[in-house]
């Protein structure tokens, strides 16, 4: 029993999308545009030239925020959105009606539609593939060349993501909504 | 009685083929069942298309998963709760006047929610899934879990409250009337919980939805009322039923009043004081065409010749209801849509080259064939009914 979550040092993405690639690649991920549980936010350079605020140009890498009072949950009509042991957030797709409401209800726009399946699909923290053989490691932090994700448990006080939210700041995505995110972006 | 015995006793008409295509062979007729039969090719077609293509066939994306056939189940579960409580003011509320189209408004909306169904089992990915998980799996926090389950509890309050009513059997009609529109008002409120419970989609979330629906739903019962009879006495209204519309068109009068009220208020709310996500999107909503047709066709043309004529002049109604149920669907649509016009903001390059101020839409052709199709099954069930049922004799009901 765990509790999962993630930190970002998204100053030190370099937006060279190792970490998507890496997530297609480990959980077969259809190709696509649309079909990612992973993605790279691009905040574009703001002001004109020559005045260009350069601080302003950021990368801000995401994914579902395996919220601990995540909406997509709530509003899951067959419990098909469930909390596993590790309080990651998955879809079983058996019980999956496609109705669509948890892409709707998902602030994060963190979930999309499986085509194989014909079921929602998202990000499961690599639960299948790492988290169920022991490895306490995901594909997109694994793979990443600046060490932007630390990876780890919320409730072991000695867990490299515990000390790193001791010691630094960090700011959640739209926790303003209640949802209790456990992606942390470091400052 | 045994159950057999009492399904014996029900009055129904016998039906054939041939009795249902004897028909007055005027050109409106003609042209209904050229329509009727046209609307059920589409929605035949556009099942087979989406059968064989899933949902690929409809333009819903990941930006804007729900699309017209949502819209289109809420416009027929709109109509339906509507035309329950019309049905209600009769055999429920023991208003006299209204007794007379208490049959017909309980068959209509026993039609229009088997029509939404019809719709909504080829939205929904995988139907038989939800009927199964629904009851062994139930997702209680889940506005989409109550608003199903509840409709279908209506449903079959409904069909009870029919059967009594066809039964003259008042006492009964009206314990199951009670109970199905309570429970009726109770799914359709959740039906705007459904939108009013997203959070993400600052724009929707809140108490408007759950209670508009209900307005709506009212506003919607008396047009397909006006409808209804329109067609049953080809506009030449019998005394009582002049009187029954005149006081509908009033409360009509009196509805799109206020509705005009709740939607000034919800855009004055939205729009003032800029706050992100929701003021910039209702003033997109006031730029967009749509909105206009539902206001011009289901707010102004109606109030306008109810207030022109006090409510008197119910032909005209008549063809201010066909205007306003083109409204109806334009606000159905508009309700789906407009949820989902802002983009969630994640800052997502790889789906777009640049990022999309407002997330577009249009239905496909099978989500159009389908959506007609919903409305050619919803005719042809309440046209089977004209002929199964004697649904006029409502007035001559007596307490059982």
């Amino acid at each position: 029993m765990a509790r999962y979550g993630m930190a970002l040092d998204y100053k030190k993405c370099i937006n060279c999308k190792a970490c998507e690639t890496a997530c297609k690649e480990e959980n077969g991920i259809l190709l696509g545009a649309d079909k990612h549980r992973i993605w790279v936010g691009v905040k574009e350079v703001e002001g004109e030239f020559p005045l260009l605020s350069i601080a302003s140009q950021t990368f801000y890498p995401s994914q579902c925020q395996h919220c601990d009072a995540a909406p997509c949950q709530e509003v899951c009509p067959t419990n098909a959105t469930y909390y596993d042991e590790n309080g990651v957030v998955q879809v079983d797709p058996d019980k999956c009606i496609l109705c669509s409401y948890c892409i709707n209800a998902c602030p994060y726009d963190a979930r999309y539609v499986d085509d194989r399946t014909m079921t929602v699909d998202k990000c499961t923290f690599c639960s299948d593939t790492r988290l169920s053989r022991g490895e306490v490691t995901t594909a997109c932090q694994n793979t990443c060349p600046t060490k932007v994700r630390i990876f780890g448990d919320l409730d072991d006080p000695n867990s490299e993501i515990s000390q790193v939210l001791r010691e630094r700041e960090y700011f959640t995505l739209k926790s303003h909504l209640g949802t209790q995110p456990k992606l942390f972006y470091l400052i | 009685m045994s159950i057999k015995e009492f399904i014996t006793t029900i009055p129904v008409n016998k039906v054939s083929i041939k009795s249902l295509l004897s028909f007055e062979k005027n050109s409106v007729n003609i042209l209904l069942a050229v329509i009727i039969v046209a609307f059920l090719a589409m929605f035949a077609i556009g099942v087979g298309i989406y059968l064989m293509h899933g949902h690929h066939a409809y333009n819903v994306t990941r930006e804007h998963p729900w699309g017209l056939l949502i819209a289109v189940y809420i416009f027929f579960v709109v109509s339906s709760t509507g035309l329950c409580i019309v049905g209600s003011l009769g055999d429920v509320f023991g208003f006299k006047d209204y007794m007379e189209i208490s049959k017909r408004a309980i068959f209509g909306s026993i039609v229009t929610i088997l029509a939404g169904f019809a719709v909504i089992a080829v939205e929904i990915g995988h139907p038989v899934t939800m009927m199964i998980y629904n009851v062994l799996t139930p997702g209680l926090t889940s506005a989409i879990w109550w608003m199903g389950t509840l409709y279908g509890l209506y449903l079959t309050f409904m069909i009870i409250e029919f059967v009594f009513l066809l039964k003259n059997n008042m006492k009964y009609a009206r314990i199951a009337g009670i109970t199905g529109l309570l429970v009726g008002l109770a799914a359709h409120s959740n039906l705007g919980g459904v939108f009013g419970f997203l959070n993400a989609r600052t724009i929707s979330n809140g108490v408007f939805y759950p209670t508009y629906f209900i307005l709506t739903a009212f506003i919607t019962g008396i047009f397909l009322a006006f409808i209804m009879y329109g067609f049953r006495y080809r506009l030449n209204f019998t005394q009582s039923g002049t009187k029954l519309l005149t006081n509908l068109a009033k409360i009509q009068g009196l509805l799109i009043s206020i509705l005009i009220f709740f939607v000034t208020w919800k855009m004055l709310t939205d729009i003032y004081g800029g706050m992100p996500n929701r003021s910039e999107v209702a003033i997109h909503i006031l730029q967009s065409p749509t909105f206009w047709a539902e206001v011009i066709l289901a707010m102004v043309i109606p109030l306008f010749i109810i207030l022109k004529s006090g409510g008197r002049s119910v032909k005209a109604m008549f063809w201010a209801s066909l205007s306003g149920m083109v409204g109806i669907f334009f606000m159905r649509y508009n309700l789906v849509h407009d949820t989902q016009l802002k983009p969630l903001q994640m800052m997502k390059l790889t789906e777009y080259q640049l990022a999309p101020t407002w997330v577009e839409y249009f239905p496909s052709s099978t989500e159009i064939m389908i959506s007609l199709g919903g409305l050619g099954l919803c005719m042809f069930m309440y046209y089977i009914g004209t002929k199964l049922f004697n649904l006029d004799d409502g007035h001559a009901l007596k307490e059982g």
